[in-house]
């Protein structure tokens, strides 16, 4: 559809009193807030001010960033890339920004605009806008990035396909079922988007994930058949592939629609837990809760999942038991579900 | 109206009050709930990332129970909802999954064949029961509470699922509370993560990246917080007094379900309601404090006739 024929359904739409209708209330509030591209090309027309706060900082010589607003004059399809190729060449020559292809293939503008990670070279320019670097890399200069700690770390994931075969020859036999995650994890253009999203890597030091961004590009050769390489440890240690919160902060923002958390992060964790399954008790824990219950006691998964380190909550733990939301006669003593016969045998069925 | 029901594991544990809330809840609106004493759970993030055809299978299991019954699914979790989009999709997707799932369905007598619908508590009061009904129903709108709203992740992401480019967007939440009569706050964390999918073996993770949150959602003035999910609601609840601890500073705001806070309007006390089983109490004090009052001294006693 073009987008002009969007814009006037968009339009037809835009009044918000309207009823909800079946299937649409997990939609609410995409028309009232401009949710849309064509709704976004609408908000605009030739000859309209944007105006633009960008953040400005220079790890040479300031101690802290700072804002700057600028006013652009709007002319039809103009990217957020264009506005700061407007403000660089007219308004302020110092601006420090990055990009290359300027058609969503080399990965280097992405940028935070009102709060959201996106290309400047894909993302259209708004009337308000408020445009920040990438979070979770040192700033260089206002919008430019250091990115060698994001390479360093995938360097440390060996990102490379180890055979354990010999090369048979071009073409090499593959299906697509065969080829579907690595294919999709091979979309990745590196742009970082999802790393500065992600909110456990936005936590430092308080585990070692390693991130969405360097994890696809270990999904890239570990989900390919045609490697084989022991990555379990790597991941479990070294990427903390289990601190994953699963929150879609990186799939809502990544500009190649990589499934990241269900199409990369989930296969890896099922990888390294068909090789390393002992070491992972709160999996382990969760799968045999179930096998026994059919439903989760949170007190034994929290249990067995922690072991004696649980002693540290103790304190919780007795104000969650005088609230009655832990049972420890039912955790002890409680009864599985009906047809627990018939859940055991499944999980037999796909052992 | 009948719905097949799937409290999950969360609302008859932790949450029990969640569950009861929501029959009472149901009952007011005259939803019919069909429970299965047989459902399981649905794999959480868990055995969906470690045993995907295990995955498929006890989602496909209970799908295929609704769909033997001819009803919609009701769902009161997140996650729960997700998992069962989730799967619908993937035996959409994969015709083989779907054979191999529904060969170990078999033994049971269940067929999954791809027709159920599963729909969240919040969207069956929007779509089903319907804006207009819904307002004619509510007996105690909820004037002067101001309600800040936590999504939680699983029902505004992934794109995928529901369509927003920025979920920040979404405002299904605040749509309802108006209907309620309350006032919706906005604050920097209405649809972030609450960590709890790590939290069993990673608290700290889950206590540092809600606090700053709740702490925003304070500032803006939220006299409680409601969220459709139970697995958000154990975060923010039961963790709260750890986030304190973490950022020095008082929070105590009290954390509603949904369906309890829909109760409210339509007249049930929050004794009924079992708002008293959270660990941050929501009890007439906080309904009271939240109108403008005319006495100064909070620690007055409750008048038993409000």
């Amino acid at each position: 559809m073009s987008s002009i024929a969007l814009a006037s359904k968009e339009k037809r739409n835009e009044r918000t009193d309207l009823p909800v209708r079946r299937r649409d209330a997990r939609r609410i509030g995409q028309v009232e807030n401009h949710d849309t591209l064509a709704a976004k090309l609408n908000n605009l027309k030739d000859g309209d001010t944007i105006s633009v706060r960008v953040k400005r900082f220079d790890s040479s010589r300031d101690a802290e960033a700072h804002f700057e607003s600028f006013a652009v004059p709007y002319s039809k399809w103009m990217r957020v890339l264009d506005v700061l190729i407007y403000i660089s060449d007219e308004l302020e020559s110092d601006l420090s920004y990055r990009w290359y292809c300027g058609s969503k293939m080399c990965g280097t503008c992405a940028m935070r605009v009102n709060g959201r990670e996106v290309l400047a070279c894909w993302a259209a320019a708004e009337p308000e806008m408020t445009i920040e670097p990438l979070r979770n890399v040192p700033v260089v200069r206002d919008l430019t990035v250091d990115r060698q700690p994001y390479e360093q770390l995938v360097l440390s994931l060996t990102p490379w396909l180890e055979r354990g075969s010999p090369y048979p020859g071009f073409p090499e036999p593959f299906t697509h079922k065969e080829m579907k995650l690595a294919s999709k994890a091979l979309d990745c253009i590196s742009c970082l988007a999802c790393y500065s999203a992600c909110p456990v890597v936005g936590l430092g030091d308080v585990t070692n994930f390693a991130g969405p961004a360097p994890l696809v590009q270990v999904g890239q050769m570990a989900l390919d058949r045609r490697d084989s390489m022991d990555r379990a440890r790597d991941l479990i240690e070294r990427a903390g592939i289990f601190s994953c919160v699963s929150c879609y902060r990186c799939e809502e923002v990544c500009p190649a629609e990589i499934p990241i958390v269900s199409g990369v992060i989930e296969p890896l964790k099922a990888l390294a837990y068909k090789r390393l399954p002992e070491e992972l008790p709160h999996q382990n824990a969760f799968l045999k809760i179930i096998r026994r219950r059919g439903r989760i006691d949170p007190s034994e998964l929290v249990m067995r999942a922690q072991g004696l380190l649980l002693l540290r909550s103790l304190g919780r733990a007795i104000r969650l038991l005088l609230r009655g939301k832990i049972d420890p006669i039912r955790t002890l003593f409680g009864r599985p579900i009906q047809d627990m016969g018939h859940i055991r045998r499944m999980f037999h069925f796909f052992k | 109206m009948k719905f097949a029901y799937f409290a999950g594991c969360s609302a008859q544990s932790t949450c029990k009050e969640l569950n009861a809330s929501t029959r009472k809840v149901a009952e007011k609106l005259g939803l019919e709930l069909l429970e299965y004493r047989s459902a399981t759970c649905t794999g959480s993030r868990e055995i969906r990332a470690v045993k995907p055809y295990l995955f498929l299978a006890l989602n496909a299991r209970m799908l295929a129970m609704a769909e033997r019954d001819k009803l919609p699914l009701m769902t009161i979790c997140n996650t729960c909802t997700l998992n069962f989009l989730d799967v619908i999709e993937m035996l959409e997707e994969d015709l083989n999954a779907r054979e191999k799932v529904n060969n170990s369905l078999a033994e049971e007598g269940l067929e999954y064949r791809g027709t159920a619908v599963v729909k969240h508590f919040l969207w069956v009061l929007l779509e089903d029961i319907g804006e207009e009904k819904l307002r004619s129903m509510v007996t105690h709108p909820l004037t002067g509470l101001d309600i800040g709203a936590f999504y939680g992740c699983h029902i505004t992401r992934p794109p995928a699922h529901y369509g927003f480019f920025d979920s920040r967007n979404n405002r299904a939440i605040e749509r309802l509370n108006g209907i309620l009569g309350c006032k919706s706050i906005d604050y920097s964390g209405r649809t972030e993560c609450c960590g709890f999918h790590t939290a069993a073996s990673e608290e700290t993770v889950a206590i540092k990246l809600v606090g700053k949150h709740l702490k925003d959602a304070i500032d803006h003035g939220a006299a409680a917080i409601v969220t459709p999910c139970p697995l958000c609601h154990t975060v923010l609840d039961a963790f709260q007094s750890d986030m304190e601890k973490d950022l020095k500073t008082r929070l105590r705001v009290p954390i509603i379900h949904l369906p309890q806070l829909v109760g409210l309007a339509l007249g049930l006390s929050p004794e009924e309601l079992q708002m008293d089983r959270h660990m941050v109490p929501f009890n007439r004090k906080t309904l009271r404090r939240s109108v403008p009052i005319k006495e100064k001294r909070r620690d007055r006693k409750i008048d038993p006739a409000l």
